[in-house]
């Protein structure tokens, strides 16, 4: 099937559409929500940010339960307040706390989806080691919390730009989805459902009780080069940091040397220092 | 639940978080910022890969769990570019002092104007909040003597 877009682009369509009016409002309200010289759009850009998500999920089509899709609301709100709250905080310690909290909701999503070794994974990996090292390094370089350049960024005219060049994308990338909407709008038989839960339940599948045992079965098989190569990636990646941190000290024959202000009276003639453990 | 309308949800959800991401990426000045916004980035795309390998699983399609390995190797890259990059960022604070990326400016091209804040505002007093944690547990019972004396000193 092809999901690229085949309806033209025009302004009738566009006025009519809920996404286009959701991106327009989601980017003034960014604006105002973004850290600048002087705040006064705080609560008015969080406002027109609800609004924005409100129509998003207004032109969204549904899934079918209200359960599922309640829950899943709620989840992809979470993961995208706590983003929004992430690039607009104004101390990099909250940052990194709303991104630790975008993430759980993203780990949600992963389970929502059935990737339940995934969803653990990012709440482990990024969550507990990632989001953690981030705040060891915003405490040991930037230990009095906050700073000028957190509260003004590059400038009006950068933050308007950067915003609305991102709404652009969401846009072209929504606009060219278009046909898989008009599908998914489209009225679903039990009968399908019924077929794709049994697919994904069945053997190899990814609701399948098994699912664990399958996915170490394709990661252990079909992707073992892969792997391997990962280990050896994050072997190098530990090595590279461990030597870029220690590049640049001096060593410790210097330091040495230094402290005992070495004339070169006080060496012998084969250039071995007295009293200098080498 | 129709497969489709969850595939479509979840690339909306990905493809907005990748935006915030990018916004992040391009507006923020701190550099721990910026690569938490480029994790954010990554997320969104993770989560596509796996609406996709969910829509594949469901119509039979092969590729089911190609999602969801590309989304390991993802987080395993992500996580060496993390340690890469806080050491990275550890010797960019040492030598400026913090962690504004306009501080490296001498790296720009040639001909382009330096970048210079015209107005640095005033931090406000509500500004300067920071959490705080629950007490917890019961104080113990003090030695008065204890502070006069302080023995173990």
């Amino acid at each position: 099937m092809t999901l690229l877009a085949e309806m033209a682009l025009d302004v009738k369509h566009l006025c009519q559409c809920a996404t286009f009016w959701s991106l327009v409002v989601g980017v003034v309200g960014l604006c105002l929500l973004l850290p600048a010289r002087r705040r006064f759009g705080k609560w008015l850009g969080g406002l027109l940010l609800a609004v924005a998500a409100g129509l998003l999920a207004y032109d969204l089509p549904l899934l079918g339960d209200w359960l599922g899709q309640s829950l899943y609301w709620i989840l992809a709100f979470i993961t995208l307040g706590a983003a929004v709250a992430t690039i607009s905080s104004q101390s990099p310690v909250y940052s990194a706390i709303w991104f630790a909290t975008s993430l759980l909701g993203a780990a949600g999503l992963f389970f929502y989806n059935g990737a339940q070794f995934i969803g653990v994974a990012t709440i482990v990996v990024y969550a507990g080691a990632i989001v953690v090292t981030f705040l060891f390094v915003v405490m040991l370089a930037q230990p009095e919390g906050h700073s000028a350049y957190d509260r003004l960024t590059w400038g009006g005219m950068p933050k308007v730009l950067g915003v609305v060049t991102a709404g652009l994308l969401v846009g072209i990338l929504m606009q060219s989805l278009d046909r898989l909407k008009r599908e998914a709008l489209a009225p679903v038989t039990a009968e399908t459902i019924a077929v794709t839960r049994a697919n994904l339940a069945g053997e190899g599948g990814i609701l399948n009780p098994k699912h664990m045992a399958t996915l170490g079965r394709h990661l252990w098989t079909e992707q073992l080069v892969s792997i391997e190569l990962a280990g050896t990636l994050l072997l190098v990646a530990l090595v590279g940091a461990v030597a870029m941190a220690s590049f640049g000290r001096p060593r410790l024959g210097d330091r040495i040397d230094e402290a005992l202000q070495i004339t070169p009276a006080a060496q012998t003639k084969d250039g071995v220092i007295e009293g200098v453990p080498r | 639940m129709s497969e489709i309308a969850l595939l479509y949800n979840n690339l909306a959800v990905g493809g907005v978080l990748f935006a915030l991401g990018l916004i992040g990426f391009l507006v923020r000045r701190n550099m721990i910022v910026m690569f938490l916004c480029a994790e954010m980035m990554l997320q969104g795309i993770a989560l596509n890969l796996i609406g996709w390998g969910r829509y594949h699983g469901s119509q039979v399609l092969p590729g089911a769990w190609g999602g969801q390995m590309l989304v390991i190797f993802i987080i395993t890259v992500a996580a060496c570019e993390a340690g890469i990059a806080m050491v990275l960022i550890l010797m960019l604070a040492r030598k400026s002092g913090k962690l504004d990326s306009a501080a490296w400016q001498d790296l720009r091209e040639e001909g382009v104007p330096a970048f210079v804040d015209r107005q640095v505002p005033e931090e406000r007093i509500e500004d300067r909040v920071w959490p705080h944690l629950t007490p917890a547990g019961i104080e113990p019972p003090h030695d008065p003597e204890e502070f006069i004396h302080r023995p173990r000193v």
